[in-house]
Formats: C-alpha cells, structure tokens, sequence
C-alpha cells in the first residue's frame, strides 16, 4: 500500500502553481506545507470544513482550479457535501481524499480507531451515488498521478479516493514554518486579489467594496 | 412569512452587496429561501447542513464573494464548530441572518433557542443585532455586513416574530 508521503510528493510534482489548494489538518496539511510551499494553498481546514471550503472557493472562482486535499474521518463529518458538490455542478473542482482509514494514525505509531472506511463504507460509490461521475480509487503512485493529471485536464467535478498506508511511517523534515490561519487567510487572500482581479480584504476606511 | 417581509430581508442582502448565500431551508425562513434561490443576482448553495454551509462560505469569501448564512435557530447550534472557529480563529467575515425563534413572545415550543442563540453568539464573539421591526430589516442587514467586512468578523442579524410574521 502507499504512503500520504509518496502521494503528496507526487502531487507536488504535478499541481501547477495556479491551482489553488485547500488541504485538510493533520499530516495532509504538514506535509503539503512542507513539500509545496506555495502562495495558492489554504490550511488548516478542520472537521468536515475542507471539501465544503473548497467547494465555495470553487463556485466563487469558475475559471481556477480547485483542489480539496481532504482526510476520510474530516470528509465524513460533512459527507452530505458530496451531493452537493453535484448538484452545484463544481466543474472545476477535485476532491481528493487520503483515506486512511482510522482516526488520527496519522500521530501515531499504531493504527487508531477505524473511521467508517475502516469498515464497510466505500467513498468511491459513495461519491458516484451522490452524482459524482468521475470516482475513483487509486493505490498506488502512477494510477494516482494519471488520475490527478486527468482531473486537471478535464471537467470535473472530479472525486479521488487515495487508500494509503494506516500511519504515516515516512514523513517529510520539518524545515518549513506552516502559516499559522490568519497569516494564511491574507497571504492567500492577496494571492487571489493579484491573480484573480477580486477584491478580498477591506481596507477598513469604508472603501471595502 | 409573509413575501413583502421576505422581500425586505433580500433587499437587505442586496443593499449590502451580498451575491452569495449558503443555508439549509427553514419552515420560518421559506419564503427568504425560494427567493434567493430564484435570484439571478444572488447564488444560494443549499447544503445538507449548516455546518456545511460555513465551510462554503467561508471558501467563498476567498474567492472575492460576499457571502452571508441563513441559518435557523436550531441551525445555528449545527453550524457552531465552524462558525466559532473562523470567526475566532480565521477571523474570515460572513455575514448570518437568522430568524429568531424561541424569542418572547412565540408562542410556540421554542424556547430552547431564547437559551442558546444569544448566548450562543456572544460565545463566540459574534457581535449581532436583534431587528423587531420590518423598517430597520434593510438597514440593519447592510450595515451588519459593513461592519463585518471591515472588521473581518462574522456578524449576526437576528430578526424575531414582530418584524417576520
């Protein structure tokens, strides 16, 4: 089986600057920081809030790509954004899910307890019952890399679910500083103001728009 | 709900510049719902529960929208964790529109909500405003969103029964 830090090391040799990422807290978060440090990426997304903040970053911004690096155990707090995320028609967005299978592994040396991937659910016909047609599984670094380059090639919306090893057993250094929330909200929220001609941040004299 | 009151509340919205809007649809708040959802100035993403909806707004804002919730009482207790969280943590506005159940003067079995919604917001240091009549509605929905949006806090608007039904 995989590991979270072959995957992220793959996805950070394939995800273009422009794409924007809002990836899930914990190790996805960590080691998304530390290998692609990068003005496009939002942390830090915690209980259930990545794919839904993705999403609307998603519908707010029709012509970028969106990516929501997400969790299995944070995804299925808010599951019901799947249905969402089609009926919406997020076109542009790819949600992508390191399913590990149990609740906070990724912290430990042992396995913790099973998320309800770790029993019968299965995210893939999970997502395709939702009316996401583009579900997939992938297990391995190629399937996922051409699964990835397809979802930024094509219209989505895209769902990948990424069945990797229990724990994180190889990790990446800690050489980097991930920004704590607000200095990521005006770092990306600048990022977004610059590439995407929007106006985000006020500026507090009553010309906020 | 009468439509002329839900219209007051739209006009409110759009007074304030809001073009996006997330929410679950509430059998008090009906009338708001079928109208943002009609609204092509407007795009109103129904999500399977309000917790949901803060993540989508929250993205949104991102994305250079203004966004407001509309959340029930009871939906503003689903929304908590997020709502706490971005508006204490991200400090990221959004404005939230609730419909006051549970105020006095309802006669309904409501009161639950007299303990939590206010209460609710104060801990997590959600400055709101209650409207009681239908006059201040618009006025106080743009300006709710003015501040939010300067200050870069979430914002509540709390309207109860006399300036609803």
């Amino acid at each position: 089986m995989v590991s979270r830090l072959a995957l992220i090391k793959e996805l950070a040799s394939i995800v273009p600057e422009d794409v924007l990422v809002v990836s899930s807290i914990g190790n996805n978060s960590a080691f998304w920081g530390e290998l692609a440090e990068r003005e496009s990426n939002l942390f830090h997304a915690t209980l259930g809030m990545c794919s839904p903040a993705a999403l609307g970053l998603a519908l707010a911004l029709p012509k970028r790509k969106v990516i929501a690096l997400d969790a299995d155990g944070n995804l299925i707090l808010n599951l019901g954004v799947l249905g969402t995320v089609a009926n919406e028609n997020a076109t542009n967005l790819i949600i992508l899910v390191m399913d590990n299978r149990n609740y906070l592994g990724s912290h430990k040396k042992a396995p913790g307890m099973p998320t309800a991937t770790g029993g019968k659910m299965k995210l893939q016909e999970v997502a395709k019952g939702c009316g996401i047609a583009s579900s997939h599984t992938i297990q391995d670094v190629a399937t996922f890399r051409e699964t990835v380059q397809m979802g930024l090639k094509n219209d989505g919306p895209h769902f990948i679910c990424a069945q990797i090893e229990a724990i994180d057993t190889d990790r990446p250094g800690k050489n980097k500083r991930i920004p704590d929330p607000r200095e990521n909200k005006y770092q990306f929220a600048k990022y977004i103001e610059r590439t995407s001609g929007v106006q985000i941040l006020g500026g507090g004299l009553g010309n906020f728009g | 709900m009468k439509p002329e009151k839900a219209k007051l509340v739209v006009d409110g919205l759009k007074e304030a510049g809001v073009d996006f809007t997330a929410g679950v649809p509430d059998a008090q708040f009906i009338e708001v719902y079928k109208m943002l959802d009609a609204d092509p100035d407007i795009r109103y993403v129904g999500t399977a529960n309000e917790a949901e909806a803060v993540g989508v707004g929250f993205g949104a804002w991102f994305g250079g929208k203004k966004p407001a919730l509309m959340l029930a009482t009871s939906g503003l207790l689903v929304a908590t964790y997020h709502l706490a969280r971005i508006n204490i943590l991200h400090e990221v506005p959004l404005l939230v529109v609730i419909p006051y159940r549970g105020d006095i003067g309802d006669p309904r079995w409501m009161g639950l909500y007299k303990k939590t919604t206010e209460p609710g917001l104060n801990a997590m240091d959600i400055p709101y405003r209650v409207v009681s009549r239908p006059g201040d509605i618009v006025r106080t929905i743009k300006e709710c969103n003015e501040s939010a949006r300067a200050w870069l806090r979430c914002i509540a608007v709390i309207l109860n029964e006399e300036a609803l039904w």
